[in-house]
């Protein structure tokens, strides 16, 4: 990563490091667990609400950029976006990942993610803003969390902390095209976590054997009707 | 020998006569025309002179005089019934000048375009139609962009206003633009959307709804429907339903989000009252809401009376799939507390009160609108 002169850049790749290191921690009470299932749900239960936060947060973030980036026809060409994690893929490919391999993207996926949107938290310049960020941000590191609990459930390894995120948008960056690069950083979040969501319910299903729906049934005498 | 510049001479002359007979008869080739709705249009009649003595014949009939300008034909204000075919004729001897097929039409206006996704992750499909009809044929053309990536759509044989794209990719960031034009011999007109992968994902309804009363059970309706054969793989893509039942004779709905499963049972219906129910399905997080199912109906099971000798046994009422007696409605006393078919004990009933989850029905119960 190309270091700038600067604190803030510093910073950021120290916050990055910091972070990359962080859930490493197993996040899950192993005496007595009843399997991976819970957490699974858990995690799932976390994509769901978290897209939901994203949906509001997004609109605040997009209606501060301003047109075009608020308009809903919004349409334009990936730029230097390349280096995002990109939930897009084969439908045969992903439907024949293994487990730890579904687990790694997510994992690795939401841990650039959450790098750069702390990026963004930097310089954003209302405190509604900054606190929804920070809110958010807060939000993405339990799932990351929980992503991290469930492949220590099924003994899978962390993804190597490798190459760290490469993406630094340096202040030679225009304004416009900085924005850009928010825009595509919310709509890749927003992707990511329906991505999960599917990637997700898949391991539900395999992980646990179908449970009968528990229905509340009112069994009221019949002298009563 | 002798016979080859006959021969020649022959060939000649019949060449001759073949350019002639054609020349003749290509100013009688039939012309085809589309003019515009409330438009004025002038018909000349093939390359006869303006001062010949000609006449005109519509669809085989006679025109009058009154609509000529010399040997050409006006026609002014087109409407729809001058569609048709008209020929020139010259002289006595009819001989054939002019001949065209009109067709009266309008070009096209801004055609209406929709995608949807029933069938997600396989694909989705777009389907067009106009908003005034043209009267004349239009030609189709769809395009479809995935940022840079132009991508083809299958045209459906049946029906012909609607086209299928497959997805290549999943999960994806880049918006799909699909442009649709539509061109005929009066003028052209296009519109395009642009939408994400997910927000056109709708499911069809459910299939094969069916409700059905449960033995011995008067305020039950047990429920089952399927998934829409459309939707490919329920498994990995699961959905989730929605649930809407009233009686025949309330208009407010109650409604059920199901998360799973494709059962229910209604446990809070008025007994002895005929039910209609319907289902609906989405994704269970992209997308929006399928139509709702075709209706069920059904009506809770009742208890045979025992006096049959005594009162007037009204006709049984046929439902699609009950078979149960409705009582006559006089044999029951309605009391505006009471929201069963017999006396409920007041444990029963509070019981019965704080289960049922809507308000609806507690206000309805309160307000004595059952009959």
């Amino acid at each position: 990563m190309d270091l700038r002169a600067g604190d803030s850049w510093g910073m950021l790749a120290c916050l990055c490091t910091v972070l990359w290191h962080l859930p490493a921690v197993p996040a899950l009470n192993r005496t007595g667990d009843p399997g991976p299932g819970p957490s699974i749900q858990k995690t799932y239960d976390l994509t769901r609400y978290l897209e939901h936060q994203l949906r509001s947060l997004a609109g605040t973030y997009l209606n501060y950029l301003g047109p075009p980036f608020n308009e809903p026809d919004f349409n334009p060409p990936r730029l230097s976006a390349e280096a995002l994690p990109s939930a897009t893929v084969n439908l045969d490919v992903w439907r024949s990942l293994n487990d730890r391999l579904r687990l790694a993207q997510n994992y690795q996926a939401y841990s650039h993610l959450l790098c750069y949107l702390r990026g963004l938290d930097r310089h954003a310049a209302t405190a509604e803003l900054r606190r929804s960020l920070g809110h958010f941000c807060t939000s993405l590191q339990g799932l990351l969390g929980s992503i991290a609990g469930v492949m220590a459930a099924l003994g899978y390894p962390l993804p190597p902390q490798g190459a760290e995120p490469a993406w630094a948008p340096g202040p030679s960056h225009s304004d416009f095209l900085q924005k850009m690069d928010d825009f595509w950083l919310l709509k890749e979040l927003q992707t990511w976590l329906w991505r999960s969501a599917k990637d997700f319910n898949r391991l539900k299903k395999k992980m646990q054997p179908s449970v009968p729906a528990v229905t509340l049934r009112l069994e009221v005498p019949a002298s009563d009707l | 020998m002798m016979a080859t510049p006959v021969l020649w001479a022959c060939f000649v002359v019949l060449a001759a006569g073949v350019v002639a007979y054609a020349q003749r008869h290509s100013q009688q080739d039939t012309h085809v025309l589309y003019e515009r709705l409330g438009s004025d249009v002038t018909l000349p009649c093939g390359t006869a002179a303006w001062d010949t003595a000609v006449t005109w014949r519509v669809n085989g009939t006679d025109l009058e005089a009154a609509h000529l300008n010399g040997s050409q034909l006006v026609l002014e204000g087109l409407d729809l019934s001058h569609s048709g075919h008209y020929a020139c004729y010259q002289g006595s001897s009819w001989h054939l000048r002019y001949q065209a097929l009109l067709h009266v039409g309008m070009p096209p206006r801004e055609p209406v375009l929709t995608c949807r996704s029933n069938n997600y992750p396989k694909g989705f499909y777009c389907s067009w139609h106009l908003p005034a009809p043209t009267f004349i044929p239009n030609t189709f053309n769809v395009t479809v962009l995935h940022g840079s990536k132009l991508l083809g759509c299958e045209k459906d044989p049946a029906p012909k206003n609607r086209c299928h794209i497959r997805y290549t990719q999943l999960f994806s960031t880049v918006k799909y633009k699909v442009t649709l034009t539509v061109t005929n011999a009066l003028g052209h007109n296009s519109t395009a959307i642009i939408f994400d992968e997910f927000t056109i994902v709708k499911p069809d309804p459910p299939e094969n709804v069916v409700a059905r009363p449960v033995p011995s059970s008067p305020r039950r309706l047990e429920v089952t429907w399927q998934t829409p054969s459309s939707w490919p793989d329920p498994e990995s893509f699961p959905l989730k339903f929605f649930l809407r039942y009233r009686p025949l004779i309330l208009d407010q709905w109650q409604h059920v989000e199901l998360s799973d499963g494709t059962t229910h049972t209604i446990t809070d219906a008025y007994a002895g009252k005929e039910y209609i129910i319907q289902v609906a399905a989405k994704d269970n997080e992209i997308g929006t809401w399928s139509d709702w199912s075709v209706a069920a109906h059904a009506t809770p099971w009742t208890e045979e009376p025992r006096y049959l000798t005594t009162e007037a046994q009204a006709p049984e009422t046929t439902t699609t799939t009950t078979t149960s007696f409705v009582p006559p409605p006089t044999t029951k006393i309605c009391d505006p507390g009471e929201v069963g078919d017999g006396v409920g004990s007041s444990t029963g009933l509070l019981l019965t009160v704080t289960v049922t989850v809507t308000v609806t029905l507690t206000t309805i119960a309160a307000t004595g609108l059952f009959i």
